[in-house]
């Protein structure tokens, strides 16, 4: 009795959300899960999407790989190493701002903004002010694009899930800063669904046969930014590495822009 | 690819047509009504090409990248898709542009400001150091008035916002409408920080929390963090909105400016395209020598 008198009080101490069924997710006007909002990771895949220990200035993670390592062919593995060993002055991110790419941009440690509308789904990112326009008007990828930092993407509704194909993505992006890395075949199929009013569960699947073996798949949960007025600011990471790289330098005698 | 084309087609068009500047229009209340968004605000989404709004003073000093023809960029365009309907085009002929005050365009430098952007632009070609090489060469982000309006606008509408993005360096402004307050005095932003409020049908923008690092235009190379900036958009037909833009920088300026200009709907079909800048710029390496690569 007294045991169950002390379960009762527990019980009751439970947060109302713990105890009912699943909140209901937002929608909009026309049935659509409603994406709109800021989001940002909690996790270490920045650094090396695999399991990876800590070091100065990064964090250990677990790996976000659903099979645990990315099944790169030979060639492409020894590729990885190299890119490894002289990430600190090669890896486009890091080096040079350039914008991160698909998938990198979602797991950037910064938030990013869901702007949602019927026939568009923007994703405004706050590193570097990068952004990308979903289509998801039914129209394909457009024959003859080049490729893009951030590809072309066109997205479709199965169910309550937005799948977003992604093309023409540029070979020269990084997926990490630990060198993984694609070529210009990458093709990425990325799925957002939202499981709570404040939870999206992230989900990509790479597809390139230049660099890997098979097609392989990523997942992670997106969590939503809930501070009171929170919204997108800038890390104007391209104005910081100038500064750092010529703020001191001279320029070249009889040099035009 | 057929849409590209057709961009660079339009665009090269309207580059061609230079618009003479006319008188602020009078301000009776336009007859037409637009469409509504579902919150009941005039709807104005969709792709849009400004004009207009060049901060084109009178007695301007020289603009020391004038040497570099008429793009007034040292460096080509790659994309060009600033593309208008064949009505907003007409229309623009008949519409506000450039600084509505002072009505003779002389602005109302302070002599001390005046004297120190001369000193600036003196520097500039060749670049004494990193901050004299042009903003937009730099990538720099273009505040509201140093973009480069070959490029076209988006505008998306939420309950509680109201998204203004830029294809030129991939801005994305979303301004707030849900009666929050500006972040605190010691952010500052590139693109500062943009309130919205409607009054009627007119979406009024203010954005403070400048920082100093953007330009207002080749000849006005900066401004100061004071800045601060009062937007009016307002709908008058399908084609058109009307852009006003009030600049209150007390540290240049011993009055404010007015600015008209337009947002002209743009070609159907069209899309907002990537524009990398830093990406693919070789201005700094070609002006210091290096890369931010080694190998470079």
């Amino acid at each position: 009795m007294a045991l169950g008198f002390v379960l009762g009080t527990f019980l009751l101490a439970i947060p109302v959300w713990a105890q009912g069924p699943a909140r209901a997710i937002p929608r909009t006007p026309d049935g659509k899960p409603d994406l709109n909002g800021v989001w940002q990771v909690l996790n270490a895949a920045a650094w090396d999407l695999e399991d990876h220990n800590a070091s100065l200035r990064m964090p250990a993670g677990q790996s976000v790989v659903e099979s645990g390592e990315i099944p790169y062919r030979p060639a492409a593995l020894a590729k990885k190493k190299e890119n490894f060993q002289r990430r600190e002055a090669s890896d486009p991110v890091e080096a040079a701002c350039y914008m991160p790419g698909v998938p990198r941009a979602t797991y950037m440690p910064f938030p990013f903004e869901i702007i949602q509308n019927p026939k568009l789904i923007t994703m405004s990112y706050e590193f570097g002010h990068a952004r990308r326009s979903i289509f998801t008007d039914g129209t394909p990828h457009p024959d003859g694009f080049p490729d893009f930092w951030m590809g072309d993407s066109r997205g479709r509704w199965e169910g309550d899930t937005l799948v977003v194909d992604v093309t023409n993505l540029d070979e020269r992006t990084w997926l990490d800063h630990a060198g993984n890395h694609h070529s210009d075949a990458l093709h990425v199929l990325e799925r957002y669904t939202l499981t709570d009013p404040d939870h999206i569960l992230y989900e990509a699947t790479l597809e390139d046969p230049k660099v890997f073996t098979r097609p392989w798949k990523i997942s992670m949960p997106l969590y939503r930014r809930l501070e009171k007025n929170v919204k997108i600011l800038e890390y104007e990471c391209v104005q910081y590495i100038q500064e750092q790289k010529y703020g001191n330098a001279k320029p070249v005698v009889g040099a035009k822009p | 690819m057929k849409r590209t084309l057709l961009h660079i087609a339009v665009a090269t068009i309207l580059a061609a047509a230079t618009l003479p500047p006319v008188q602020a229009q009078d301000q009776t209340p336009p007859k037409w009504s637009p469409p509504r968004t579902a919150d009941g605000h005039p709807d104005m989404q969709g792709m849009w090409a400004r004009r207009g709004t060049q901060m084109a003073e009178a007695n301007a000093p020289k603009s020391p990248l004038s040497e570099f023809g008429t793009t007034g960029q040292p460096y080509p365009t790659v994309f060009n898709t600033g593309v208008s309907t064949p009505q907003a085009a007409a229309a623009l002929a008949n519409r506000p542009s450039g600084i509505i005050e002072p009505g003779n365009r002389v602005l109302p430098w302070r002599p001390e400001a005046d004297a120190a952007r001369r000193e600036f632009l003196s520097h500039m070609i060749p670049p004494a150091s990193l901050k004299y090489v042009e903003a937009s060469a730099r990538c720099v982000p273009p505040g509201l008035l140093g973009g480069d309006d070959r490029h076209p606008y988006q505008i998306i509408q939420r309950p509680g916002s109201f998204v203004l993005m830029y294809e030129y360096n991939h801005v994305t402004r979303v301004i707030h409408t849900d009666g929050r307050p500006h972040l605190g005095p010691n952010i500052r932003l590139y693109m500062g920080d943009s309130i919205g409020r409607w009054e009627g049908d007119t979406l009024v923008v203010d954005t403070t929390n400048f920082n100093d690092k953007t330009s207002f235009s080749q000849t006005i190379p900066f401004h100061s963090e004071v800045l601060h900036t009062v937007e009016r958009f307002t709908m008058v037909d399908p084609n058109i909105i009307d852009y006003q833009l009030t600049i209150e920088d007390p540290k240049l300026f011993t009055a404010p400016i007015r600015i008209a200009g337009t947002f002209a709907a743009a070609a159907k079909g069209s899309e907002l395209m990537e524009f990398a800048c830093a990406e693919g710029s070789q201005t700094l390496p070609n002006i210091f020598g290096f890369g931010l690569f080694p190998e470079q």
